[in-house]
């Protein structure tokens, strides 16, 4: 084709109307394709609540729907850690449920008659097409070509690092945080390139909200200052930096101190204290700047200048000596393990043996953001071209944005945007370069050498020379093909990751016919049903934690330990009382009232997650509390060795996770044949004996299997010769007894 | 550890009964407390076969607490030589602190030099080995005299973990903290380097801050630690991946198999793809609409377009390797 | 065990209990008994005894071992509600009463009364059902108790097997006296040809009548010559000769070592110890006592209603609330009656004896003697109760009173209360601390300055260009 026909084709939409009317329609197309591509797990599987958290969110929301915002506010939850109880109200944010609440309540109000549960489950791909549009803006705040922003909107809104935490389902906090955290930014960058108040304290807004939603606020606490430090060491202090941040900074601490659960953190905790430093350091450089323009004398400045340092300085040290005399609490530590990578492994077992909180494997890297992933590298170069305040906050944010997602899987998700944004930037600038119909002519080719001669202020080595174009119709039709094609390969991409990886609801799981049908494993809401069917309201359910939101949510019992692990002792006794023989363990379940253990077993099925491949993160966090009565070492053979078959060690064959494991297991098989088909390991020919409990429940594939807890003996004996008296066997005459006769005292 | 059984036959011969000293119990702590006090560097007290007899004899109305280790540099026992400084730090410290000897421990010392027999008799396979013999008298008395076995079963410990496992044992008794001592040197060095490195960029300065302003080197900065992070580098950081490992064909495998798992080379490589795929598209996007002469554009966009192209499809290939059933792939790595 | 919300509602259910008990006087948990002779004959012998029982208004079914008929349960529920075994000579009793039967007629509430006799030697059954009672009795099943300081001068100068023994006192002097109650002075009680029993540590056992220190058992068959001190089965206090045992949920087990002192010649019989006079016996009241108790007619306590409520000024005090905050005052009372016989009565506490209330989560925040309220008892019920101010703990806590003692019904309630935290809005307001005054002082002289500032501001017009520019940016 032609130079005129490119013509007449760029001519359309010359029109600024026509522009902005197009533009309203590409962001709405974005919108609805990043919700529909999240619903793959409503339509395989149905509108239900996935995973472990979001099944608490669910309950919380429910209870703020039924008891009204107050009684949420002060919410004790007395049917989780039995007996303690939990102050839920004040320990958790809030920001989610109250979300999800005020839209259920909107649409009451326009008699649009709506399920919470299905406001829930929504809610995440609703959001994911705001944070579309916030991406927009956010980008257009950075370069002049719409193009980039609308890139970017698309790119956010499939990029498979944020739907991973947003399909449909997933009701977790990150759901509306995302969005909040990067409209937080765009509202920030506005407020710093206008130096309004008000843009600033919108920003402080949603910063309140973000605060209000999810624990990872931390990461805007401390990426603004550092922005602003950053721009004062580049000398760029300017009142724009002043007024926003300011404004920011006073705001945004108040409104995040409302949230019970945060509360007067902000003041306390080291997290924050980059924030109000920065806070500090401005008050005494504006007043510096200030008297600067008063008495304008050169020396006289320099001293400034280092007794401004100097304060910084000494508050730096002050800051160490608070922390260390304990004034301000030292990192938390779930935040500094993100600095001293081997911190948790030793100090905290229950963060480390969180999966989400390993370290990122580059294909994870290149799963979740494609080519974006080495395009942003040019995004954020590029943004050293023109220097400007924004582009040094896209900058920074790459860098510590890339640190901690490489440092914790889960961080995936604050770098997602940045990647995004700069991703945008970069095929943005490379597709107006190639995706113009004019070639350039002579007299440009003239004006390029002028100014080439007179050299160019950019500071970039390889932007001196002037722009000049692309002159071969063969060579922009090539690169444009190209990429075309990259951006197509990326759309299948994310579709196929986000239909292969993300969708499945963890709480049912689908395996495949030997035919290629699907096959569906509900054993967990089989069990769980049982469980709310069979036993008493208040029968206390005691699981490992992970199971806690799931029972506390599905099954309605009062669970001992759940998600929400704020009691690392409580814990630790569940752990012990999974890890020790029956004689320990059973008055532990006595004093904490149990009547019901629940534990998950793959054995049968070839199923991963059970509670056998969790067993050691049991025993570690037990010995953490009772290092003489649980020890690590004796589950491992003399070899070393994690072994559940003839060889595994004494220790592991009594403890009541193996017994309740393998309980009965044997009589699946022919003698001598059983089998644990998950660790391949080839059982011994008599199971295990249990006497102070009894099989209450297995489910269908064996995933659940759930005990009773017997009660005392009647007539008082224990429980071993109890089931051996039952069992019909001889008591031994204990009449002829040898050394000195024990006599009864009353 | 492979070296004892050999040593041990050879020792056979010099098997001898050390006849036990015929102290009472009392006599032999004040001796040794004595002895552990004299001078800083005699705690913990280097023992022989025969003073080990002694030390641990029974009754004992005191707790002895014994490393046997094999410090001889024949044995090559790394984990000896990493903990002897510790326990040495672990033994004068409490000693220091508990003069009077009211907390009733005594620290020893048992070099397999020095004690063949007993590491014979005690049947040891590996070292060191921490005993912590209970008194068997006295007020601090335990039912069953057996000596309490310290596990070394994950790696090299430190003073203060070692400490607190003998404080866990000796209840209603005091436990002087260990007390590591300040190392001057590094202060000093520290503080001097210091002042040196300001002095040095002080003087310097002129020639320095067009290296802090210039943007290029922060450019290259950002970019080379943004590619570091997202080729999985932290992960080689924490998990202490291998570099390479052998396929088992003689070979070497570059790729780890597995989507969890990575070699330190493999990120490298990939790290390197990404910066050509980024170098490429700088290039595309900066550099080619700037040149002015037609025929050298071209060719520079055949060029960097033709990189692009060629790095992302063996990129892709790749990521095919590592997560078997990706559907993606490119020309020519189909 | 009744249980109910509301005192009212409780009361009225415990007078239906109460009427339902005058209509027939009888044990608390059914009238149908069942006795067990080797043949049905026998029962000539304790007429008298049997009589009483069924004077008592239980419905006795005679039943020998061998018997086809012969069954405990019927369809998965109880045929009877008590059991009593006479002596009997075959070795086992057969597959309708093995151990395991016998215990689970004890766990389903069944009240079982066991004698033995010296003359006849114990079914092995029953040993091993013994053996898991932890109770046990010599070897070859058999011995005889002998004391040669208090026998019976008129039936047994020479052997000296007839022990003649004042009623018992309770072993702890906080124990209600209900065997020897007012019994009259010097009255004796005969134990002819008795086989003593060892009871182990277990709770679950208590000696209603325990040998004199001076007693010892021997084995009549082998023994009989020369008994040497380490072949001794036991002596002394250490032979209990009639054993009460109360499982867990209250069902009751006595053992009772001479079966002959139910017989109607012992009732009737006159007894003397060495060098005292001759007295009429008082096994015929002892041995209704016995029965009674065994047979849940006596030392049946029953709770009749638990309440407790908040015990605060300006508060809605409903009864038996699912909640309470930390640091409320509440007040807890419980109803307690005691059966005699054929009626409930008030249930008075023995002598240094105290019911506790415990308010634990995990372990107790509190243990308090609960003390008796007038205004709640009657004759039929006494009620006890204490006030206090709950821990400064959010949590999950019981209300628990746990009153086991010996021949008295177990008592374990457990009520469950949420305690939950200071909501928000409980928090004295901050105008009220005097520590916060400064505080509010300076937000207001903030708030003010800042106003003052900005009028002087508004008022000052700008003198040049410099000014307005600065406030421009």
């Amino acid at each position: 084709m032609s130079a005129e026909t490119l013509q007449v084709l760029a001519d359309v939409g010359k029109g600024k109307s026509t522009r902005g009317v197009l533009r309203v329609i590409i962001l709405a197309l974005i919108a609805g394709a990043s919700i529909a591509s999240r619903l793959f797990s409503v339509i395989r599987f149905e509108s239900i609540i996935h995973e472990f958290d979001p099944w608490f969110n669910f309950r919380a929301t429910k209870y703020l729907v039924a008891n009204g915002f107050y009684n949420f506010w002060d919410w004790f939850d007395d049917r989780t850690w039995h007996p303690l109880g939990r102050v839920t109200g004040g320990t958790l944010y809030p920001g989610l449920m109250v979300t999800s609440g005020a839209i259920w309540h909107a649409l009451r109000a326009l008699t649009i008659p709506v399920d919470i549960r299905n406001v829930c489950v929504l809610l995440a791909p609703a959001f994911s097409g705001l944070t579309a549009v916030a991406a927009y803006l956010l980008t257009n705040e950075m370069t002049t070509y719409n193009s980039a922003g609308l890139l970017a909107a698309l790119f956010m809104g499939i990029a498979p690092g944020y739907i991973s935490r947003s399909v449909a389902g997933s009701y977790d906090n990150e759901a509306i945080a995302i969005f909040l955290l990067v409209f937080t930014f765009y509202l920030w960058i506005k407020a710093l390139k206008q130096g309004s108040m008000l843009w600033g304290a919108l920003c402080a807004l949603f910063y309140g909200y973000m605060v209000a939603s999810w624990g990872g606020y931390a990461f805007i606490t401390c990426l603004l200052p550092l922005h602003a430090f950053v721009l004062i060491l580049m000398g760029r202090y300017s009142t724009r930096l002043y007024v926003s941040y300011t404004t920011w900074y006073a705001l945004g601490t108040l409104a995040s101190m409302q949230i019970p659960f945060v509360g007067f953190l902000p003041v306390k905790t080291s997290e924050h204290m980059p924030a109000l430093g920065i806070f500090g350091f401005l008050q005494l450089l504006a007043f510096l700047d200030y008297v600067r323009s008063a008495i304008p004398s050169r020396q006289f400045q320099t001293f400034l200048w280092l007794f401004a340092g100097g304060i910084f300085v000494m508050s730096l040290a002050a800051l160490v000596v608070a922390t260390s005399a304990g004034v301000i609490a030292p990192w938390s530590g779930r935040f500094y393990s993100l600095w001293d990578t081997g911190y948790a492994k030793i100090h905290i077992p229950i963060i480390a043996s969180v999966s989400e909180h390993q370290p990122t494997a580059w294909p994870a890297f290149f799963f979740d953001l494609n080519l974006l992933i080495f395009v942003f590298p040019v995004g954020v170069y590029l943004c050293f071209q023109e220097l400007a305040d924004e582009h040094v906050f896209i900058i920074v944010y790459a860098v510590f944005g890339s640190y901690f997602a490489g440092v914790m899987v889960r961080l995936m998700l604050t770098l997602t945007p940045v990647v995004c944004v700069a991703g945008a930037i970069a095929i943005s600038t490379i597709l107006n370069n190639y995706l113009v119909a004019k070639t350039p002519t002579e007299e440009d080719q003239q004006a390029a050498e002028a100014a080439e001669k007179k050299g160019s202020k950019s500071g970039l080595k390889s932007a001196t020379k002037p722009v000049v174009g692309i002159y071969g119709l063969w060579s922009k039709s090539l690169m444009v093909a190209g990429m075309a094609v990259y951006l197509l390969i990326f759309v299948m991409h994310c579709t196929w990751v986000t239909s292969n990886a993300y969708s499945s609801p963890s709480v049912v799981l689908a395996s495949r016919m030997p035919d290629g049908s699907q096959h569906i494993i509900d054993d967990y809401r089989e069990a769980y049903q049982w469980l709310r069917q069979n036993t008493k309201e208040d029968a206390k359910i005691m699981s490992w934690w992970d199971y806690g939101y799931q029972i506390g949510g599905m099954a309605d019992r009062p669970t001992l330990v759940d998600n929400n692990t704020w009691n690392n002792t409580h814990i630790a006794t569940v752990g012990k009382a999974m890890s020790s023989r029956e004689e320990v363990s059973y008055p532990i379940m006595r004093q904490h009232e149990v009547d019901y253990v629940l534990v998950v077993f793959g054995g049968l099925l070839g199923y991963s997650g059970d509670d056998i491949n969790k067993f050691l993160w049991m025993v570690r966090i037990a010995e953490g509390i009772w290092p003489d009565e649980v020890s690590e070492r004796a589950f491992f053979t003399p070899r070393g060795e994690y072994r559940v078959d003839g060889e595994a060690t004494e220790t592991m064959k009594n403890s009541l996770m193996y017994k309740m494991s393998y309980y009965n297991f044997n009589n699946l098989f022919p003698p001598g044949q059983a089998v644990d088909r998950m660790r391949q390991a080839r059982l011994p020919e008599v199971g295990p004996s249990l006497s102070t409990l009894e099989e209450a429940f297995t489910s269908e594939n064996w995933i659940i299997r759930i005990y009773k807890v017997k009660d005392l003996d009647n007539v008082g004996r224990d429980h071993i010769s109890a089931t051996a008296f039952e069992k019909g066997l001889k008591k031994k005459k204990t009449t002829k007894k040898r050394g000195p006769r024990v006599l009864r005292v009353d | 550890m492979r070296w004892l059984p050999a040593f041990l036959t050879a020792s056979l011969a010099f098997a001898s009964g050390s006849l036990a000293a015929k102290k009472t119990s009392e006599e032999r702590f004040n001796s040794f407390h004595a002895k552990s006090i004299a001078s800083s560097s005699a705690a913990p007290i280097k023992l022989s076969d025969a003073s080990y007899r002694e030390f641990t004899a029974q009754p004992r109305d005191y707790t002895a607490a014994v490393v046997l280790t094999a410090m001889d540099s024949r044995f090559n026992c790394q984990l000896c030589r990493e903990f002897q400084p510790e326990w040495d730090l672990l033994a004068r410290s409490w000693v220091k602190g508990d003069k009077s000897g009211s907390s009733r421990v005594l620290f020893g010392t048992l070099d397999f030099a020095d004690g063949r027999e007993i590491f014979m008799s005690l049947g040891l396979q590996t070292a060191p080995v921490l005993l912590l013999f209970p008194p068997t008298v006295g007020p601090h008395a335990v039912p069953n005299p057996e000596p309490l076995r310290y596990d070394f079963s994950n790696g090299p410990q430190i003073a203060e973990v070692v400490h607190s496992w003998i404080a866990r044992h000796l209840p209603d008794r005091p436990h002087p903290p260990v007390k590591r001592p300040i190392n001057w040197m590094r202060w000093i060095s520290t503080t001097i380097l210091a002042l040196g490195s300001l002095t040095a960029s002080y003087v310097a300065w002129p020639y320095i801050v067009p290296i802090i302003q210039s943007r290029n080197i922060w450019a290259a900065l950002t970019l080379i630690s943004i590619l570091l992070f997202t080729s999985g580098h932290m992960y080689n950081h924490i998990r202490k991946v291998p570099y390479v490992a052998s396929d088992g064909k003689g070979g070497i495998s570059y790729f780890a198999s597995g989507f969890q798992s990575q070699y330190g080379l493999e990120t490298q490589i990939v790290a390197a793809l990404y910066g050509l795929l980024s170098l490429a598209g700088i290039s595309l996007a900066i550099k080619v609409p700037r040149i002015s002469d037609s025929k050298t554009q071209g060719v520079a966009v055949l060029a960097w377009g033709g990189i692009f192209f060629v790095t992302y499809a063996f990129l892709l290939s790749v990521f095919r390797g590592k997560n078997p059933g990706y559907p993606f792939r490119l020309p020519p790595f189909v | 065990m009744l249980r109910s919300t509301s005192p009212l509602l409780s009361l009225f259910a415990f007078l239906l209990v109460w009427g339902a008990a005058l209509v027939s006087a009888v044990s608390t948990t059914g009238n149908r008994l069942l006795a067990v002779f080797d043949d049905v004959g026998e029962k000539e012998n304790y007429s008298k005894f049997l009589g009483d029982l069924e004077g008592r208004g239980f419905q006795i079914s005679y039943e020998t071992p061998k018997s086809e008929s012969l069954a405990l349960f019927h369809l998965g529920e109880r045929a009877y509600d008590h059991v009593i075994f006479f002596p009997t000579k075959t070795k086992g009793l057969g597959p309708n009463l093995t151990p395991q039967i016998l215990v689970n007629f004890l766990n389903a509430n069944g009240n079982i009364l066991h004698t033995l006799s010296s003359t006849t030697t114990t079914p092995n059954t029953l040993i091993s059902l013994l053996a898991e009672l932890d109770i046990t009795l010599p070897t070859e099943r058999t011995g005889l108790v002998v004391d040669h300081f208090s026998y019976d001068t008129l039936s047994a100068a020479e052997t000296h097997d007839v022990l003649a023994l004042p009623p018992p006192v309770p072993v702890r002097n906080d124990i209600s006296p209900l065997f020897s109650a007012d019994a009259p002075a010097g009255q004796l009680l005969a134990f002819p040809h008795g086989v003593g029993a060892v009871l182990g540590p277990r709770e679950q056992l208590t000696p209603i009548l325990r040998a004199p220190k001076t007693a010892y058992s021997y084995n009549p068959k082998e023994q009989s010559e020369v008994l040497e001190a380490n072949e001794l089965f036991a002596a002394g206090q250490q032979l209990s000769l009639v054993t009460a045992f109360q499982a867990i949920n209250s069902a009751r087990f006595v053992l009772l070592g001479s079966a002959e002192m139910l017989q109607d010649k012992w009732f009737l019989a006159e007894v003397a110890a060495p060098g005292g006079k001759s007295v009429k016996t008082f096994n015929r009241e002892f041995a209704k006592r016995v029965s009674a108790w065994a047979f849940q007619e006596l030392g049946v306590l029953r709770v009749n209603w638990i309440e407790h409520h908040l015990n605060e000024v300006s508060a809605v005090n409903e009864s038996n609330p699912h909640i309470y905050r930390v640091k409320n005052d509440v007040t807890y009372t419980i109803s307690l009656s005691e059966y005699a016989y054929d009626k409930w009565t008030s249930f008075s506490l023995p002598a240094n004896d105290v019911l506790q209330l415990e308010f634990s989560m995990l372990s107790p925040f509190h243990r308090l003697p609960l003390s008796l309220d007038k205004a709640h008892s009657s004759p039929e019920a006494s009620a006890y109760t204490a006030s206090f101010k709950l821990p400064d703990q959010h949590g999950i806590f019981n209300f628990k009173v746990n009153y086991k003692r010996p021949f008295f019904t177990n008592i374990e309630e457990k009520n469950t209360v949420s305690v939950r935290h200071m909501a928000h809005d409980e928090w004295p307001r901050s105008f009220v601390i005097s520590g916060a005054w400064p505080w509010i002082a300076g937000i207001g002289a903030t708030v003010s300055g800042w106003v003052v500032f900005v009028a002087l501001w508004m008022y000052s017009a700008p003198t040049d260009k410099k000014v307005g520019s600065k406030k421009t940016n």
